[in-house]
């Protein structure tokens, strides 16, 4: 690949985004079935969000496609990389592959702009200058240019998640993966993160998203994947799964996100 | 007659502070003061010391310290990422060298490798060289513990994020974990510093040149040649404070500069 180009991406913005391909994916924790064969595509420049109760495996299922759990039986593509081919070079697939967590996982020793250069100089070798030039354009673009000097512990939650968004895309990410992004956030620092989500689904990058956040899910993926007890119990069009699902237990479960202090009243 | 509360604590109080009276009164009439001012704090006969007991006592025992500290920071780093490892052997290793040289006496390591390992290998090792692996070897041993532990006090998250931006395990451990560990270790690694200071001292069981006297053998030199009684050895003594009471000062800023940046 052209180095200049493919390096210069970072600065205007130009995704090249890739897919991703699960078939009968199995993951068990002992005796604990916890990913009973899922399988999943996910198109080019597509933004599918995997709702689903906690423990329903969808943080898992996640965190194998980046092989952060190993998984038992099935296959992942990932663009050109066959993740659960043993022989994959899992460090070259890896950073095409960012990943956001629920918990930012910053690192508290590095300032903001050293956490986005960290990886690109040791990993990808860019030169120190390259590097900081690149770490800037993604916290302007995550909106913290002005930050660039804190450290985590200088910055709130929603701060940190920005530049842990910044981290990740500083290394031309052709995948995108986010586990809960928003769930450990104060209420009003919710938004920021969601809306540089989105402006990220809108430049075509592909993303895994992993959220309660059923406005979001319904505004921005193309697709909502509705995981219940290991399984897909139902997938479709956003708006379809949302507003209209079909299955019993999707109902259930949107009620009860929907409206969460709604109350049976039994006479 | 009942008491209130208050009066018992006061009473209570009244009793504490006899008792302690009493028993430094009986220490000070114990002691037999025309001896002790003879023998142990008889400054009038101690001059000739100075210099060298900075020249050479103090010089040597910093340097065989920083010596021994160099080899067990480094060997103890080793251990500890070795007793982490998922390597099963290696984790055995680890453990069976931390137990045997915590489990065993400092000075029968100098023993050992001052006389022990020159007869079994038939080579002459140097008194610097010596100190620099008995010392190391025991520091070692603790220093890995320290280490081990704050290794895990790093959340595993840090891991997780370095390799999904497409580090390999080690260059995670150099760049993101260790740099972490070692803060988090900062004030029990000071604490170490000070056990190896005092440790130094068991190099007197090895036959030394004058040059190459630390504080203690400087001490014990000076309470044959100055007919001093022990004074020189007190006075070795309190070089010895001079370099461990900082260190600890030292620890504490660490310990509470460490509580500040918790969050």
């Amino acid at each position: 690949m052209n180095d200049v180009v493919n390096s210069s991406s970072g600065s205007t913005g130009t995704i090249h985004a890739a897919g991703v391909s699960i078939k009968d994916l199995r993951k068990s924790y002992g005796s604990n079935e916890v990913l009973k064969g899922i399988s999943l595509d996910v198109a080019p420049g597509e933004v599918v969000c995997l709702i689903g109760p906690s423990g329903s495996g969808k943080s898992t299922l996640l965190r194998c496609v980046n092989l952060l759990e190993q998984p038992n039986e099935g296959a992942i593509h990932v663009g050109g990389f066959e993740a659960t081919d043993p022989d994959v070079d899992i460090d070259k697939m890896r950073r095409k592959v960012g990943m956001v967590f629920q918990q930012f996982n910053l690192f508290p020793h590095l300032n903001a702009t050293a956490n986005c250069t960290i990886a690109q100089t040791k990993v990808l070798k860019r030169s120190q200058e390259e590097a900081d030039k690149v770490a800037r354009h993604n916290l302007e673009r995550v909106g913290l240019g002005h930050l660039a000097d804190r450290f985590p512990d200088q910055l709130s939650g929603g701060q940190q998640q920005r530049v842990a968004i910044a981290r990740a895309l500083s290394m031309n990410p052709e995948l995108m993966l986010f586990d809960e992004p928003t769930s450990a956030l104060d209420p009003e620092t919710v938004g920021d993160v969601l809306s540089v989500m989105r402006n990220l689904a809108k430049e075509g990058m592909t993303m895994l998203v992993v959220t309660h956040e059923m406005g979001f899910a319904r505004e921005v993926a193309d697709r909502v994947v509705f995981m219940d007890g290991g399984v897909v119990v139902e997938e479709g069009v956003a708006e379809q799964v949302i507003s209209a699902p079909t299955q019993a237990r999707t109902k259930e479960f949107l009620r009860r996100v929907l409206d969460p202090t709604h109350i049976e009243i039994q006479e | 007659m009942a008491m209130t509360a208050r009066q018992r604590a006061r009473v209570s109080l009244y009793i504490q502070i006899g008792i302690f009276v009493v028993a430094v009164a009986a220490l000070v009439l114990a002691i037999d003061w025309k001896t002790v001012g003879n023998s142990v704090f008889n400054f009038a006969k101690i001059g000739p010391m100075f210099p060298d007991i900075f020249l050479v006592g103090l010089k040597n025992t910093l340097i065989y310290t920083f010596l021994g500290f160099v080899v067990g920071l480094s060997g103890g780093l080793l251990l500890a990422l070795m007793k982490l490892s998922a390597f099963p052997l290696y984790r055995w290793i680890a453990t069976g060298y931390i137990e045997f040289f915590r489990g065993v006496p400092a000075l029968l390591v100098f023993i050992a490798f001052g006389y022990g390992v020159p007869l079994a290998f038939g080579v002459q090792w140097n008194v610097t060289l010596i100190v620099m692996i008995s010392l190391g070897m025991v520091a070692s041993a603790y220093i890995a513990e320290t280490l081990r532990a704050g290794l895990q006090a790093v959340p595993k998250g840090q891991l997780e994020a370095a390799r999904s931006l497409g580090m390999p395990q080690w260059r995670a451990m150099v760049s993101i974990v260790i740099p972490q560990a070692f803060k988090i270790v900062l004030p029990p690694l000071t604490n170490e510093v000070i056990l190896l200071t005092k440790d130094s001292s068991l190099i007197y069981v090895l036959g030394l040149t004058a040059s190459q006297y630390e504080l203690t053998k400087f001490g014990r030199d000076g309470i044959s040649s100055l007919g001093a009684g022990l004074t020189p050895l007190l006075v070795a003594g309190a070089f010895y404070l001079v370099i461990t009471i900082p260190l600890s000062l030292l620890a504490r800023k660490f310990e509470s500069r460490s509580a500040r940046t918790k969050r």
